[in-house]
């Protein structure tokens, strides 16, 4: 019994990690927010914590290729009489469908607890930005689990690649306040485009009030896309450089 | 079926400075159990990793299955089967769900996939084991698990690398009479890759590999009368004024 309650409580923990962004991330940021008193500051999170998901969910999935490559298990995949950009479009759609679980999951609790009704439009564009951004972010996880040797690197990827990404985002603050040189970092930024989606979706009572999404939602859809597409035609032959294990041992006998 | 199961062609490749694999000119027929017999580091697993199309030669030309190896790479990979040194299955799988992977990896039709699974499971001796995670297997189970995924889709040619690195003799015994019992029922031809001579001994032909070059090619008899001597490693000394196994790295 006292596994079952723990393996549960560690799923729990997985979809509670963005409500305790919303807990305290919302209560210090909430206290610098409240002289604008426009909009609650935990509802404008919202679309934040679940671009946060998204990202979490697919990319750190499509980063499972790291441990594919070191375990062998690539190697099976390569051999198999299929294309590279079959296996690059598996991973993403595998990266994507778990990244869009964990925000639904966290959809689902998260909309209700805050009140926050954007209505069927609302929720259907929501559904649409979810889906897109997990594929983006699953195609992205994909390169950089291609071009890396060993889950080693994975701190690095969370300190130089998640981390900005994540504050350059949108998610905690509006980034039209940030100096020209970082917007300039927000604009190649995939969760961005992601977060900003989600608040056209999300937040579009308080557009009005300059706390929706900011660019258009077609250029959102589009830029999403983009990464897709170039995430999975970068991710392809990277995946196949299977060379490097021969390579290593002539490395070691030159 | 007449013909060459691998035909090589000036085949090289250069790891930046390193010339692994000089120029290869090679014909393996149809049915045959070839030997590629070379010490660590001659090029064995290169070649095979191009041929296999897994890596892009430098220089040459070959075909494999009667299939270009690099303008009909997916036809070759279709046609051709690859056991690589280290094992390739996933260990927090079951037995049965790293075979019906693979199965759905070759496009192979579940109702075709279930009996060959279970077949080859049982003349592996696995058909207990097919419940259980890979990663409680033995060396010699996880082995013979891998050689069942390389045969699955009933490969024309099994490229076996190094296959019995790391097993005992008991489970190496074990391995070869499944491959000759294999061999015998599916007729499929056997690219051997080894540094162990007694595992050349019983292949049709032995072709030897050293720092990249083919030095000797013939049955293991014929190479033994030309060079005047009587075991495998003695032509190998021969050949390269140097002993197939060094006493230390080198």
């Amino acid at each position: 019994m006292r596994a079952v309650y723990g393996i549960v409580a560690r799923e729990f923990i997985r979809v509670a990690r963005p409500f305790v962004w919303l807990i305290f991330a919302g209560a210090g940021f909430g206290a610098v927010f409240t002289g604008a008193g426009e909009i609650d500051y935990r509802r404008y999170m919202a679309p934040g914590l679940l671009g946060m998901v998204v990202m979490f969910g697919s990319l750190l999935a499509a980063l499972s290729t790291v441990t594919d490559r070191d375990a062998g298990v690539l190697r099976m995949v390569l051999v198999a009489p299929i294309r590279r950009s079959t296996i690059a479009l598996g991973k993403a759609a595998g990266a994507m469908g778990l990244g869009m679980a964990q925000a639904l999951v966290v959809g689902v609790i998260l909309l209700p607890l805050l009140r926050l009704w954007p209505g069927a439009p609302g929720l259907l564009l929501a559904l649409a930005a979810i889906a897109v951004s997990s594929l983006a972010l699953g195609a992205l996880g994909l390169v950089l689990a291609a071009s890396m040797r060993s889950i080693e690197n994975f701190a690095g990827v969370m300190n130089f690649v998640v981390f900005p990404m994540l504050f350059l985002s949108g998610a905690l603050y509006p980034v039209r306040r940030l100096d020209p040189a970082l917007q300039a970092l927000v604009y190649v930024n995939p969760l961005a485009y992601a977060v900003d989606l989600l608040k056209h979706a999300l937040l579009a009572g308080w557009a009005a009030a300059g706390y929706g999404g900011e660019l258009p939602v077609l250029l959102d859809f589009v830029a999403l896309a983009a990464f897709a597409v170039v995430g999975l035609a970068g991710a392809a032959p990277l995946l196949a450089r299977e060379g490097g294990v021969a390579r290593a041992a002539f490395r070691e006998r030159g | 079926m007449t013909g060459a199961a691998i035909a090589a062609r000036g085949l090289g490749k250069d790891f930046g400075s390193i010339r692994a694999l000089d120029a290869l000119d090679l014909e393996v027929r149809e049915g045959e159990f070839f030997g590629f017999l070379g010490p660590n580091g001659a090029g064995k697993t290169t070649t095979v990793h191009i041929l296999a199309t897994l890596l892009a030669p430098s220089r040459g030309a070959a075909r494999v299955a009667g299939h270009d190896i690099v303008r009909e790479d997916l036809q070759v990979r279709r046609r051709i089967g690859l056991v690589f040194q280290e094992t390739t299955l996933d260990r927090d799988l079951t037995v049965a769900e790293n075979l019906r992977f693979a199965a759905r990896l070759w496009d192979i039709p579940g109702r075709l996939a279930g009996p060959r699974i279970e077949h080859l499971l049982r003349q592996f001796g696995l058909l207990e084991r097919r419940g259980d995670p890979v990663r409680t297997l033995s060396g010699g189970m996880r082995r013979a698990l891998d050689i069942a995924r390389g045969i699955l889709h009933e490969p024309r040619v099994l490229f076996l690398d190094e296959p019995t690195a790391g097993l005992d003799p008991r489970a190496r015994r074990g391995l070869w009479e499944v491959v000759r019992g294999l061999r015998q029922s599916l007729g499929f031809t056997v690219f051997l890759t080894t540094h162990y001579v007694e595992e050349a001994e019983p292949c049709d032909r032995v072709a030897v590999l050293d720092r990249g070059r083919l030095v000797a090619l013939g049955t293991p008899a014929e190479l033994k009368r030309q060079a005047a001597v009587s075991s495998l490693e003695e032509v190998f000394l021969a050949r390269t004024g140097r002993p197939l196994v060094e006493a230390g790295p080198g």
